[in-house]
């Protein structure tokens, strides 16, 4: 056993660090331009900008262990703004189960961030059971297009997104897993109607997408019709793993801490208090377990092996102690927590506390809800077979 | 970073685990803790030959230059079984207490024989008004040409009974709270003027109430005072706390896996009671908590072995979170087994009795965590 980092792994450690305090944003950079540049110089350091994606499409082919430490040196940093919608979850797939074609006319652009994606998943009708889902998609009679009629939503930054990666259904019989296509849809087309919805936080992040008639050519579908579901099923692996966020709630926690301690409390500051003080430290406690759950989960993936048990716990945990730092961030702003929007009078950090606590409680539900994850702990990890089983 | 066992770590895990498969199921662990002593003297000498007792001390001591690593593996294996010879009472506390302190003749004397099992040590540090707190000593030993005369009383010693000789936390100058002023002393358990009263734990261990009335030893056996004292003293209790969190997450498995499996058996309202979704989740937060308790393990086990800045503040984040997971998963590995959870025929029960003690032993929680925050 051995906790320390390689040799090997302190040197990429310092090329991190240089490379993040050489493009780092200075005062009076143009935030655009320095947003491309900073990928095009990630791009040079070959496959940075995309540190995710196998080597054969350019990736940088890291090792778990450089993995953990982007992510521990990125979360300090300020980096350019980026969405996982192309990058993260459309491209695996792509790659995955794309043709050659669609690879050379996706991939390019998503790698440039020049085209922005969105997820067409859930529906009205279909939240944690996604399978449930309804959205039809008719093969026209000369095998040319489907015609796609249904509702999208929770989908997120669709009012900003060129394309939509759906999934439909194109068949009614057998299990509700069969008979679902992937398709690939413009998003600026008539037929298409963005509704924004307005999440308790007060912005404008998700939407219910409407879609009437809408014809896809058939070379817009990822691999065979009725195969969607396995295709989107191994990207949900994909998304529920990188949504623990641990380097970032070790940073959060120490900033949480700095501001506890400017509150002012009678003579003293809110650190003084105790009841205040054993939460912080009881959140830090399972902080500091959940770290190293994730490097026990690396180090196996290191190894070569399948990620081991303890990795189905990240989610899980990960977006629990976000919502408990989100929460103690409000509870630090005492009476000013209640004051809404940027003029709040209280101390800097209340102007958003309420409004990110609020957005937090959505964690726990997307990317698969907390108890269906468990569900699928009980089954996987436990291996507890339900004569009634529901999720899978 | 790896978390491999090494090979002579993976051999010892599984010497270990064999052992207690073959020696401690719940029948053979009930009639060890109903012997006179109350554990094995046939098993300790197994141990012994196995090399087990001399794992964490130096090649020059007779041992095999082991660390805090090496007991972990030991003592995870021993919490799936609630072993109960003295591994933790001799090797980790009193063999600690001489491998930290700074008398090599007595170093020298003693830990070939604590190796080789014939001779058996237990530490007396906690006191009737010290609570959790190390630096609280009343105990005294004042000085007296070339003795030191020790007066006062000692809890809740870990297998007195069966020990040899004693490590004595005293106050050698100093009032009752002071850090600075504390001795270890080592008095041998026939000494004139000391009484044990002995007695058992609701863990089906052994614990010791000692009695220092003009109890008279040579200053020679004094293994460490001044600053040091306490720094030794906080030193052993770490590795005491190491020890029974590994134990603790061995029984904490056995805790879980036993729920799982009792409830795919077990059939109500024409089911499994595996097949309720309450029932589930509840095993899978179970488990979530065995894993980060394990997790902590580790970091704080190897943070410790590898003298790490910060070590000991993930000692203390491990007791606590030890403390508060073994109830929670003791508790509710009770709940699922039903009535058959509160009975004394399956080990559940054995499990938690122990889990509740650890919780407490060496500080409990609200302690450890104010010491966390602190």
């Amino acid at each position: 056993m051995e906790i320390e980092l390689s040799p090997d792994d302190l040197k990429f450690q310092e090329e991190v660090r240089t490379f993040l305090s050489d493009n780092a944003y200075k005062a009076g950079d143009d935030a655009n331009a320095w947003r491309h540049q900073w990928f095009a110089n990630a791009a040079a350091k070959g496959g940075w900008d995309v540190p995710k994606w196998p080597q054969e499409f350019g990736g940088p082919g890291w090792t778990p262990a450089q993995h953990y430490i982007w992510e521990k040196e990125t979360a300090t940093a300020n980096l350019p703004w980026d969405l996982p919608f192309g990058i993260g979850m459309l491209a695996p797939v792509l790659m995955a189960y794309g043709s050659k074609q669609q690879q050379d006319r996706f991939l390019p652009d998503i790698r440039a961030r020049k085209v922005n994606w969105c997820q067409g998943y859930s529906e009205p009708g279909a939240g944690s059971d996604l399978a449930s889902l309804k959205t039809k998609a008719v093969l026209s009679e000369d095998g040319a297009s489907y015609r796609v009629n249904g509702t999208k939503i929770w989908t997120t930054l669709a009012h900003m997104a060129d394309w939509i990666f759906c999934l439909t259904r194109t068949s009614d019989s057998g299990k509700k897993q069969e008979g679902i296509t992937f398709l690939l849809i413009p998003m600026k087309q008539p037929g298409i109607e963005v509704k924004p919805i307005i999440t308790l936080g007060g912005s404008h992040t998700v939407n219910m997408v409407h879609f009437t008639d809408v014809d896809v050519p058939v070379e817009n579908r990822v691999g065979e019709e009725g195969k969607g579901w396995t295709y989107a099923k191994g990207l949900l692996q994909h998304e529920r793993t990188g949504l623990a966020g641990i380097s970032r709630s070790l940073v959060a926690l120490a900033k949480l801490k700095e501001q506890a301690a400017s509150v002012p409390r009678g003579q003293g500051t809110l650190m003084d208090d105790p009841a205040f003080r054993s939460k912080l430290a009881d959140l830090e406690v399972d902080l500091m377990a959940v770290e190293f759950t994730e490097l026990r989960s690396l180090a196996s993936a290191q190894a070569g092996g399948d990620p081991g048990p303890e990795s189905s716990i990240l989610k899980l945990k990960g977006t629990e102690i976000q919502q408990r730092l989100a929460k103690l961030t409000v509870e630090a702003s005492g009476l000013y927590a209640a004051a809404w929007g940027g003029k709040n009078p209280g101390p800097r950090f209340a102007r958003n506390g309420m409004g990110s606590y609020l957005s937090s409680r959505a964690y726990t539900i997307y990317g698969g809800a907390s108890e269906v994850q468990k569900d699928v702990i009980a089954k996987n990890v436990l291996g507890i077979k339900r004569s009634d089983a529901r999720s899978d | 970073m790896n978390f491999d066992l090494t090979d002579e770590q993976q051999l010892i895990q599984d010497s270990v685990s064999r052992f207690v498969s073959d020696n401690y199921d719940l029948e053979q662990r009930q009639a060890i803790t109903k012997s006179s002593t109350g554990f094995s003297a046939e098993h300790w000498q197994t141990m012994a030959e196995l090399g087990w007792l001399g794992l964490t001390f130096s090649e020059a001591d007779g041992g095999f230059g082991g660390n805090q690593i090496d007991t972990m593996v030991v003592m995870e294996q021993f919490g799936k079984g609630l072993v109960c010879e003295p591994f933790l009472a001799s090797i980790v506390l009193g063999g600690g207490a001489l491998k930290y302190g700074s008398q090599r003749a007595i170093a020298d004397q003693w830990l070939p024989a604590l190796i080789d099992g014939s001779r058996r040590l237990a530490l007396a540090y906690a006191e009737v008004q010290s609570r959790f707190d190390l630096n609280e000593v009343l105990t005294s030993a004042r000085a007296d040409g070339d003795s030191l005369v020790i007066n006062g009383q000692k809890s809740m010693v870990q297998n007195g009974e069966g020990a040899d000789a004693f490590v004595v936390s005293v106050r050698l100058a100093g009032s009752q709270s002071d850090s600075t002023g504390i001795g270890l002393v080592l008095v041998p358990a026939d000494a004139d003027g000391l009484t044990a009263s002995h007695f058992p734990t609701v863990d089906g261990l052994r614990a010791s109430e000692l009695t220092f009335e003009n109890v008279r030893v040579n200053t020679n056996q004094l293994l460490v005072s001044g600053d040091r004292g306490y720094q030794v003293l906080n030193q052993v209790i770490n590795d005491g706390i190491l020890a029974v969190a590994a134990e603790a997450v061995g029984a904490m498995e056995m805790l879980y896996k036993d729920t799982v499996a009792y409830t795919q058996e077990r059939e109500q309202f024409g089911h499994p009671l595996a097949d309720f979704q309450a029932l589930q989740h509840r095993m899978v937060d179970m488990f979530m908590e065995y894993e980060q308790c394990k997790s902590l393990l580790y970091r704080a086990t190897l943070e410790v072995a590898t003298g790490h800045e910060g070590a000991e503040r993930s000692v203390h984040a491990l007791k606590y979170l030890i403390g508060k997971t073994g109830i929670f998963i003791g508790e509710n590995a009770v709940q699922l087994h039903g009535g058959m959870g509160v009975t004394e025929e399956l080990r559940v029960g054995h499990y938690f009795k122990r889990l509740l003690v650890i919780d407490a032993q060496f500080g409990n929680g609200d302690h450890h965590l104010q010491q966390f925050a602190a």
